[in-house]
């Protein structure tokens, strides 16, 4: 559905190509209500895991987000194990023994300035990333290329999959979420979205592919995010907060995830 | 039942008394026609003139009937653009009298008319507007190609749903809460291209009358409005050829009798060919982009008591890129009406009307490939009864069956549903009563009551929901009834006539939508998802309370209308954050409901005789909802809640061949919801949001002008030319603000505007022989 958004983005460029214009122009700034942020990841792959607190900014300020380094982090899982963290540096912070395991129910507290967050997740079973596959096709004559991640999608319901792809060492910045409410049970046939205006997959491109299999929470995170643009009346639905799992009022999504990555070179077929 | 009991029935539930005085009373009815097409008027307004307080309309198919006590009597005959026609009668014995109208060519016609010079002063019907299309021409649109859904939107009360856009907002209703109607046939996707086109090809359209909410009980099945579009007849005199050749697109449309005086049709055409321009650029030679539509329309008078309608309409939108991307949308309907004059008073109208809109996505690129498909079909029997009691009251009655079959995103090829979605009926029925009343020469009354249910049926399984959990599910076999929602709908509007020159009016309607459209983009989208009433979906409920007042000037040249309006919303649907409409499995688990609010005060003065005419509306309200479960369930501003409105419409005829045109609007921009904060997640810069549609697009404002170039003194062979230019100031209005990592400096944020278009001139060549 990403890529039929894009179609229309597409669409709309072709219906006013001569007239269409965009400039830079500046807004009246609200207050933005400083938030405290959590980012906390468990993978499958050995730890130590991080988990990053920094707190928001407004709009107009430059992207040097506060760090928190007096937060105190616990996280425990279903196990019977519990780790405190410590903080390293820049707001973030290193487990010490948890281990990431499929299946295994984690639990994550923070305090900040006397406040508790706390979120709950669990880490789903892994789906093998089986290949890479090129996808290429023709467009005003030019071809196009796109990524299929191959993998076999279990039979039962509620596999959520998030994809991260790097066009030569660049993130590409666009979130590629998927979930098995298509296809359920059956060999993934889905591309990737194969960039944006200002960076999209080409001949002789190395990509590199991770794969996450990821909750149903961070699911509705990730998809939720890549459902956001701009607003007026070209734009989508209204934009809000994304729905997270933690409680108590931070920003931010606890993901247990696995983890996966296979790298391909472009080349004509 | 027969209808003489359900007649009675509604006689004697209201209590209307049928009284025969000594004197013996009988009935002159008939057509009002154009005397050189044949074509039927409606709306034309007949009055005796021995008798100060009788004022009849003739009816949506030029029907009219007067019961008179027998004596000799003037009919008087008057409709805009028409000369006034006086025919006297000798009425001993019932008569019929059908009366010809002579079109008035040289006098400047407005645009927006009321039937008669002093129409608006008279009628109990408050909030409504008729569209004579022969006169929309001049008013200049985008593209040059005349609209009636965007010459709509220069009325109070009615929004565009953005830029060039063909959407609309009534009082602060959604898109969907709009009943638009193609001779009875419920359209339901009224656009082409995005948007930047109607359905609607006014070569083939007789006219179109706009109903802001309180209309009488003949109407239902949506909360705002209601836009009735009327096919032309067809000239049953002569055959005549019309069209037009422009920038983007042509039409062309034939009309003529099939037995001269007893049958008639028209045939209507129209196609974009930007795809033609596109073919022949390198760059975009891949790109599918045109549209296509097609209206059809027969009548037979079988003879002089029944006649016979077939219309239909066909449209398709194709965009698509090569054989890798392609979305197809379309609608098509059908509508056969069987007129029939029962009796000197009664007049009853049988339709049977078909409604079909489809949408597909294919996507086709490598090895993956797959469509998605959905579909609403309605098949619709309507009768509607008009009885002339007597010239005080004008009684309408009848019934509406409509069985829906909605079926929502099928996915086929390699992506596909995991169950296999499939269509959903309903069955929505509704009974109406509506009387005209017209107490005395200044007190008139419209009443009624429609009661509309809507049967859920059988065929699928429904699953009721506990804050989106599943608490039931319920399996019902195919034509098995489920729940079934009943609903009143009263409706009541006066008018009161303070003198010649001023009257009051006073309405109230209750409406009733038993179909919610849910959408992820603001325009008509082929992704929207039309759904019907559920165990968990209740219908949505509008209560609209209005009161206008209106005062003409200068010997009617002047028309002054102000209107209030206060409407309250129940059942308001919209869904969670993060759902896809269109993979989820049931998307009754991510619905959310509540409530809204809209009022608001309407302004509009035209100048309505003269070379110079036109008009200025003004609007000022506010719309809001309140949802469980957005923004923290506290009142918010709908997107479509823009506080003033402007509408300036000029049109000057300078002299025999030249009409200069020019449209100016202003409107407070949309409410929008914009960041305020932003952190990092990932290496990516994530947007923090406050408060739902909060902040404001800019504000919008916009000056087109027009001329038409038109060889009056010809009338046939006669060609004309119309030059237009929109926004002539080249403004660059805000159609999307998105926010953004500044290219040049990744520690900044960057705000950008993007216009759509400033200038967009157009020339198209109108013929008719």
């Amino acid at each position: 559905m990403m890529m039929y958004f894009k179609f229309f983005k597409y669409l709309y460029f072709i219906l006013f190509l001569f007239t269409s214009c965009e400039k830079v122009i500046t807004l009246p700034i609200e207050n933005n209500d400083s938030q405290v942020i959590i980012e906390a990841n468990i993978t499958d792959q050995p730890g130590p895991y991080f988990v990053k607190l920094s707190k928001s900014i407004s709009i107009n300020q430059p992207n040097i987000y506060p760090i928190v380094s007096n937060g105190s982090i616990i996280i425990a899982d279903n196990k019977g194990v519990k780790d405190t963290l410590k903080h390293t540096t820049g707001g973030i912070y290193k487990t010490n023994r948890i281990r990431g395991v499929y299946g295994n129910t984690y639990s994550l507290e923070v305090k900040v300035d006397g406040k508790i967050y706390t979120a709950q997740t669990t880490m789903p079973m892994k789906v093998n990333l089986d290949s890479l596959r090129i996808n290429s096709f023709p467009v005003n004559g030019e071809n196009r290329y796109s990524i299929i991640p191959v993998y076999q999608d279990p039979v039962g319901l509620g596999n959520s999959y998030r994809f991260i792809q790097k066009i030569n060492d660049t993130l590409d910045g666009i979130y590629n979420i998927f979930n098995d409410n298509l296809n359920n049970g059956k060999i993934n046939q889905r591309p990737l979205n194969n960039g944006t205006e200002k960076i999209s997959v080409k001949l002789f491109d190395s990509i590199s592919v991770e794969m996450q299999c990821i909750s149903p929470a961070a699911h509705l995170y990730f998809y939720s995010l890549s459902q956001q643009s701009g607003a007026g009346p070209g734009g989508g639905t209204a934009p809000s907060n994304p729905p997270n799992n933690i409680i108590g009022g931070a920003l931010g999504i606890f993901s247990a995830h696995t983890s996966q990555t296979k790298v391909i070179k472009i080349l004509n077929k | 039942m027969n209808r003489k009991f359900i007649f009675l029935l509604f006689i004697g539930v209201l209590g209307i008394t049928h009284q025969i005085k000594a004197q013996e009373i009988t009935t002159v009815n008939g057509t009002v026609k154009d005397r050189l097409t044949g074509e039927s008027i409606i709306g034309a307004v007949i009055k005796i003139d021995q008798l100060a307080n009788v004022v009849v309309t003739s009816n949506e198919y030029g029907f009219y009937a007067i019961s008179l006590p027998k004596g000799k009597y003037d009919l008087r005959i008057s409709f805009v653009g028409y000369e006034e026609k006086r025919i006297p009668i000798l009425l001993n014995a019932p008569l019929i009298t059908n009366i010809f109208l002579e079109s008035k060519n040289q006098l400047a016609e407005v645009v927006v008319s009321t039937k008669r010079k002093d129409d608006n002063l008279t009628k109990a019907q408050i909030g409504t507007e008729t569209l004579n299309m022969q006169s929309i021409s001049k008013v200049p649109v985008i593209f040059g190609e005349k609209d009636v859904l965007k010459t709509i939107q220069l009325l109070p009360g009615v929004k565009s749903a953005g830029e060039g856009n063909s959407g609309f907002y009534v009082r602060g209703g959604a898109a969907d809460q709009n009943l638009i109607l193609l001779d009875e046939a419920p359209v339901y996707n009224a656009s082409h291209l995005l948007g930047f086109f109607s359905t609607f090809n006014s070569d083939a359209i007789k006219d179109a009358t706009l109903i802001k909410g309180n209309g009488p009980a003949q109407y239902g099945g949506r909360l705002s409005s209601v836009l009735d579009v009327k096919m032309k007849d067809g000239n049953n005199k002569n055959y005549t050829v019309n069209g037009g050749l422009g920038l983007i697109s042509s039409r062309l449309s034939i009309e003529g009798p099939i037995q001269e005086d007893k049958s008639s049709f028209i045939l209507s055409g129209r196609r974009t060919y930007a795809d033609v321009f596109l073919k022949a650029s390198e760059k975009f030679k891949d790109n599918i982009l045109y549209f296509y539509d097609l209206n059809a329309k027969a009548n037979y008078k079988i003879d002089d008591k029944n006649r016979i309608y077939f219309s239909g309409y066909f449209g398709q939108d194709e965009l698509g890129l090569g054989s890798s991307f392609r979305i197809n949308w379309g609608n098509k309907t059908g509508t056969i009406r069987w007129n029939r004059i029962v009796n000197n008073k009664l007049f009853l109208n049988t339709s049977f009307i078909y409604s079909d809109y489809s949408y597909n996505v294919g996507l086709k690129n490598g090895e993956t490939n797959f469509n998605v498909n959905s579909n609403i079909k309605d098949v619709n029997l309507k009768q509607d009864y008009t009885y002339y009691l007597n010239p005080k009251n004008t009684i309408r009655f009848g019934f509406n069956s409509i069985l829906h079959t909605i079926t929502p995103s099928v996915f086929s090829g390699t992506v596909n549903n995991n169950m296999n979605k499939v269509g959903r009926n309903g069955l929505e029925n509704a009974v109406y009563f509506n009387n005209n009343f017209k107490a005395n020469q200044q007190l008139t009354f419209d009443y009624g009551l429609r009661i509309s249910a809507y049967s859920i049926m059988g065929g699928d399984q429904y699953n009721i929901y506990n804050n989106n959990a599943i608490t039931q599910s319920i399996l019902l076999q195919k034509n098995e009834f489920g729940k079934t929602y009943m609903n009143a709908e009263p409706r009541f509007t006066s008018n009161y006539r303070i003198n010649d020159l001023s009257s009051v009016k006073i309405a109230y309607a209750r409406n009733v939508q038993h179909l919610h459209l849910l959408s992820n983009a603001t325009a008509a989208s082929p992704s929207d998802q039309w759904i019907g009433n559920s165990y968990n979906i209740k219908p949505e409920l509008a209560d609209q309370t209005s009161i206008g007042y209106a005062r003409n000037f200068k010997n009617n040249t002047y028309e002054l209308g102000a209107e209030l309006y206060y409407k309250s919303m129940q059942n308001q649907l919209d869904y969670k954050d993060g759902t896809n409409i269109n993979t989820i499995a049931d998307v009754e688990s991510s619905l959310l409901y509540g409530v809204g609010r809209a009022y608001g005060f309407e302004f509009l003065v035209k100048k309505k005789i003269g070379l110079f005419s036109g008009w200025i509306s003004y609007t000022l309200s506010k719309t809001e909802r309140k949802i469980d479960g957005i923004n923290e369930g506290n009142w918010y501003n709908a997107k479509q809640d823009r506080t003033h409105d402007v509408s300036i419409v000029t049109i000057l005829e300078l002299n025999s061949k030249w009409t200069v045109s020019g449209v100016f609007v202003y409107s407070t921009g949309n409410a929008v919801t914009f960041p305020t904060g932003k952190y990092a997640l990932g290496e990516q810069t994530i947007y923090q949001y406050a408060n739902r549609n909060a902040n404001r697009m800019p504000d919008y404002n916009r000056l087109d002008l027009s001329a038409t170039y038109e060889n009056k003194n010809k009338k046939k062979n006669a060609g004309s030319w119309n030059f237009s230019l929109y926004n002539v100031y080249g403004r660059e209005n805000a159609y999307q603000i998105s926010f953004q990592d500044d290219p040049s400096d990744n520690s900044k944020t960057q705000i950008i505007q993007t216009a759509l278009f400033r200038w967009v001139p157009s020339i198209t060549y109108n013929f008719k022989f």
